[in-house]
């Protein structure tokens, strides 16, 4: 029998599921993973979880870190924002005060990452109540707009919009990839010839 | 002609009077024709003022006695009246009115009369006389002067009425008043008595008179009674008359209803006359020759001369039976009858039918089989060898292809099967081209992925088996289809089988289109053949094949003659299937999921028929099954003898990865099948052995926790059968699920007593002494936990130490973790949070347990969040 060989794809995509308590960072994730919506609402603590996808034709995995949204100290999430690659901003279309959190996680994710053009899209998450809506489109268009990101509403229960923000996330994600590694490569170049000060850093 | 007649007829209601009449002729009469009598009449017309004198020509009707008048002129318009001669007497005169007349009187005397006449009257009432020439002068002058006198005499007297009395006096009335005045000759000289006389006679007359009247009286009594006499008969007459009438009235009525009743009669006749003709029709359309009816009812069946006839009665009673008739006329009782009949004639017909080639099918199959058993032996002897060889050789080269991948067998299927095909079914070429395409097919696929890799080379088996079992299939079909057709098996081949029942082999075929001309034989024939053909045209048409000789194929018998048969035929084809499935098995038991997949597809096609073929590969259906069930033990056995290496970190352990991947390739194969229970329970299995076995390893593990090993291949098989979605395997799934977020936290808990082990030591004992009974206030002045020896356990975690520690442990947490199921930031996120526990607990049993002591652990909360971000930041 010839397997054990891992066969992972070459490529993976860090995506850390971030927001409040209760906005449905799992139920998306679930959503996303195992086609399921779990009613029974159960606080996370934190999970992870892979997936083989294609996207655009292209074989990749996807490592998605589902987060605790009650937490007394933020800096717990310090060291997992420092591992994703992309993220997922989410919060809950009829609850004003996840979405102003959202402003909370999105500093800390640019103080942690030290980047402000770091993948994230902001998802405003259970669109299918939408007669209990709190936050209204407009509101959450701007503030993407002020972040220079993408607003995207879904619904973990109706899977409206949840491949959408988990492959639009993955596809931010590898056009970073391939600035980073086309500039790391101009670096390399100029490095070679201005002797590898950097390689002993590494 | 009376002069007073005519008067009285022609003149009278035109109140004229008649003066002189003449008869007369026209002169210019040349000839003689006829003598018509013509008068020429002056006349008086006393109804006009002033008096005017007409003269007419009358002349005598055509017919009767009648006259009219022809012509009249007014004497005003007479301009010359012309004698011809004075002196010599003649009948000639002329009238000139606007133009001459010509006539002759007929004597002279009338002439002159009327000349005369016409001469008083001219004078008489005319200013303007007419000229009268060539008349004798005695005429005028004669009359002219009485007429003078008298006109002096009565002057003014009234014309006309003196021309009246002179009228009275006729000439009669002259000679009698003469004659009466003869008589009495006194008369004139005594007036007296003459006029006594004259009252003497009148009284003498008034007697005569009255006694006539008397005398009369009784003739008028008579009269009146035959008046009375002839209104009775009149009455009678009448009333006769009414009684005919009445039953002339009541003729009359009778003569309407007889009208009625005969256009009535009419229109029966005719309706009658159609219905006998439509009775002819429907008799005609309905009527069976008895000849036929004999033949249905008794034809020899065994004859072709009885067959013959059996078959135009058949013929003719379907005629009967489907007779264009109108729908309406069905209902006639006749009909019904007649169709009843029928149906009974046809029903014991075909009944008879149906036994007796029943009788002749079992018959002649038994006989055929024994007649030509040992023929039949050969055939079986020389197809068996071929078959057997040709088998032997397919597996060989399907084994061969396994073994490979790669080269030959494509060739090797290609040449043999073809040949596999030649020897048995030569009469059917389709097939043959059906055959060498799919072994090319098979060639082509074989070429294709031979040298592809494992999961390639499994998809290759999968077609291999797929192919070697449809082409099994379809020969061992085409095969029993032959069977069937060459012993005429098959009930309604049976006519053709009569002939070729003494010629056996190859010339059945040609036999039974020799015998074509019978009608049902033909057709039956025929569809057997196209039926055949369809047969051939691929595997997805077998069903409907197997359906539909079941359906008219009741014999079971020859299902069991034809399965002896194949087995005698195909002796070695189980054994060899078998071979090949072993052999496959060998190869990897992976094989068995796709042999069971499909031979039980192919076991439900096959399964109508009850052939030798369905009975074969359900044999092979439950070796199959029992390979499976093998595999699935050998992968369980293989699971439990996992050995994991003991320097390296353990990671997802190899089985749970193969179970992974079992369950991708088993979802994949076993997708849409009705097998998959079995799947299911091998899964339930498989599951328990594995959750098993990664206790084991995880306990036998040296340079890995237990708890790793635990909680990552807990947390992989979650995943696993989260994906899975398997109702069966739903608790299994929890399970995972409990056993990983167990293990988690006993992970952490354990780990966690490392960066402040004293203190965590010390707390141990506090929170001891506590639960022992101790009270918290009290617990500082036990010698071991004084305040003096928590300052001491304290003194050695001051806050770098702490720092140092938390990134020890978190490079630890890095090594321990396998990258694979990147659980490291679920850990060290439990990590962070376990520890901000603990210390609050610490704090807060120091608040509790030393009170006032002032006494603080080194590192604040907001040190212990610092340290995490700068840990975080090194990476």
């Amino acid at each position: 029998m010839s397997k054990a060989k891992a066969q992972q794809p070459a490529v993976i995509h860090k995506v850390i599921m971030v927001g409040s308590g209760g906005v449905g960072k799992s139920a998306l994730t679930l959503q996303f993973m195992y086609d399921e919506f779990i009613e029974d609402y159960e606080p996370t603590k934190a999970d992870s979880y892979r997936k083989k996808v294609v996207l655009d034709g292209e074989e990749v995995q996807i490592d998605i870190l589902d987060t605790a949204g009650q937490e007394d100290y933020a800096a717990i999430r310090d060291n997992y924002f420092r591992s994703g690659e992309g993220f997922l901003c989410v919060f809950s279309i009829k609850e004003q005060e996840s979405f102003q959190a959202t402003q909370d996680f999105r500093e800390q994710i640019l103080r942690v990452k030290n980047d402000e053009n770091i993948p994230f899209l902001l998802v405003g998450n259970m669109a299918d109540l939408a007669e209990q809506r709190q936050v209204s489109e407009d509101e959450a268009l701007k503030r993407a707009q002020e972040w220079k990101v993408h607003y995207v509403e879904t619904s973990a229960k109706t899977r409206a919009n949840v491949d959408k923000v988990f492959y639009d996330l993955m596809r931010e994600i590898r056009s970073r990839k391939m600035e980073a590694s086309r500039q790391s490569n101009g670096k390399q170049n100029k490095n070679r010839t201005s002797k590898k000060i950097k390689c002993v850093i590494l | 002609m009376s002069k007073q007649h005519l008067q009285q007829t022609l003149f009278l209601p035109n109140d004229e009077r008649l003066i002189t009449m003449i008869p007369v002729s026209k002169m210019p009469r040349k000839t003689n024709l006829k003598k018509r009598s013509s008068l020429l009449c002056s006349v008086l017309n006393t109804m006009e003022s002033p008096v005017k004198v007409y003269i007419y020509h009358v002349k005598k009707s055509d017919r009767g006695d009648g006259h009219k008048k022809k012509m009249a002129w007014l004497l005003r318009d007479l301009r010359t009246v012309d004698g011809k001669s004075a002196e010599k007497p003649t009948a000639e005169f002329d009238l000139l009115f606007e133009k001459v007349y010509k006539w002759m009187a007929s004597s002279v005397e009338d002439k002159e009369t009327f000349i005369s006449s016409l001469w008083r009257l001219s004078h008489r009432f005319l200013i303007q006389k007419p000229d009268f020439i060539n008349i004798p002068e005695r005429l005028l002058e004669d009359i002219k002067d009485p007429h003078m006198l008298r006109e002096k005499s009565q002057s003014v007297d009234d014309i006309s009425i003196e021309g009246e009395d002179y009228q009275a006096l006729s000439a009669k009335e002259e000679s009698d008043l003469e004659l009466l005045m003869s008589e009495c000759q006194v008369a004139i000289s005594n007036a007296e008595v003459f006029t006594e006389q004259l009252s003497k006679q009148l009284s003498v007359l008034d007697g005569a008179n009255i006694h006539s009247i008397m005398g009369s009286e009784d003739q008028v009594l008579n009269l009146m009674r035959l008046l009375d006499d002839g209104i009775r008969e009149a009455e009678q007459i009448e009333s006769k008359l009414d009684s005919y009438d009445n039953i002339l009235a009541s003729v009359k009525e009778q003569m309407e209803v007889m009208r009625d009743k005969d256009t009535l009669l009419t229109v029966r006749n005719q309706n009658h006359q159609r219905l006998l003709e439509e009775l002819e029709n429907l008799q005609k359309k309905l009527d069976l020759d008895l000849k036929y009816m004999q033949a249905l009812m008794d034809g020899d069946l065994t004859t072709s001369q009885g067959i013959k006839e059996c078959t135009e009665a058949a013929q003719a009673l379907y005629q009967c039976m489907n007779a264009d008739i109108h729908p309406s006329l069905c209902r006639l009782g006749a009909v019904e009858e007649q169709q009843k009949y029928f149906k009974k004639l046809l029903a014991s017909f075909s009944k008879r039918l149906i036994h007796h080639l029943n009788n002749l099918f079992i018959h002649h199959v038994c006989a055929h089989l024994y007649i030509h058993k040992k023929k039949f032996f050969l055939i079986e002897h020389c197809i068996k060898k071929l078959y057997t060889r040709e088998i032997s050789d397919f597996m060989e080269s399907a084994k061969q292809k396994l073994v490979t991948a790669k080269d030959s067998k494509g060739k090797l299927g290609a040449s043999t099967l073809p040949r596999l095909t030649g020897s048995s079914t030569s009469l059917t070429k389709i097939e043959a081209r059906g055959r060498s395409g799919s072994s090319h097919s098979v060639d082509s696929s074989g070429l294709k992925y031979g040298s592809e890799l494992d999961i390639a080379m499994r998809s290759v088996f999968d077609q291999v088996l797929e192919k070697v079992l449809s082409e099994l299939e379809r020969v061992c079909i085409a095969e029993q289809d032959f069977c069937f057709k060459f012993f005429h098996l098959i009930d309604k081949n049976q006519p053709s089988e009569e002939n070729c029942q003494k010629e056996p082999g190859p010339h059945g075929e040609a036999a039974s289109e020799a015998e074509s001309e019978v009608w049902v034989a033909k057709q039956t024939y025929s569809t057997a053949d196209s039926e055949y053909i369809t047969e051939n045209l691929g595997e997805g048409l077998l069903q409907k094949r197997a359906a539909s000789i079941y359906a008219r194929f009741n014999l079971k018998t020859s299902f069991v003659l034809i399965r002896e048969m194949m087995a005698k035929l195909f002796p070695l084809l189980e054994d060899e299937l078998d071979n090949f499935l072993t052999h496959a098995d060998r190869q990897d038991g992976m094989y068995s999921m796709y042999m069971l997949v499909r031979m039980s597809q192919h076991v439900i096609n096959n399964q109508d028929m009850g052939s030798y073929l369905g009975k074969t590969f359900g044999n092979c259906l439950i070796k199959v099954k029992r390979n499976f069930d093998k595999y699935i033990e050998t992968m369980m056995q293989a699971v439990k003898e996992t050995k994991v290496s003991k320097k390296t970190r353990c990671g997802i352990i190899s089985f749970v990865h193969n179970f992974e991947d079992f369950t991708n390739l088993a979802e994949a194969i076993f997708r849409g099948s009705d097998r998959h229970a079995d799947l299911d329970k091998a899964y339930t299995k498989l599951v328990g052995v594995v959750f098993e076995q990664v206790v084991r390893v995880a306990n036998e593990h040296q340079k890995t926790p237990k708890e790793v090993v635990l909680m990552e291949n807990f947390h992989r098989l979650y995943s696993t059968l989260s994906h899975l979605k398997n109702a069966c395997l739903e608790n299994d799934r929890k399970d995972a699920k409990q056993r990983y977020t167990e293990n988690l936290k006993a992970y952490t808990v354990n780990l966690l007593g490392r960066p402040l082990e004293k203190l965590h030591i010390f707390f141990e004992g506090v929170e001891a002494r506590i639960s022992a009974g101790v009270k918290p206030e009290e617990v500082g002045y036990q010698l071991a936990f004084s305040k003096q020896e928590l300052r001491k356990v304290i003194k050695e975690y001051p806050g770098k130490e702490v720092k140092k520690n938390l990134e020890h442990l978190n490079k630890k947490v890095e090594k321990q973790l396998c990258e694979e199921e990147n659980l490291i930031q679920v850990v060290w996120h439990e990590m962070q949070d376990v520890f901000i526990n603990q210390y609050k607990y610490y704090d807060d049993l120091m608040c509790r347990c030393y009170p006032d002591s002032n006494i603080t652990l080194d590192f604040t909360i907001d040190d212990v969040l610092q340290y995490f971000s700068d840990i975080a930041q090194a990476h």
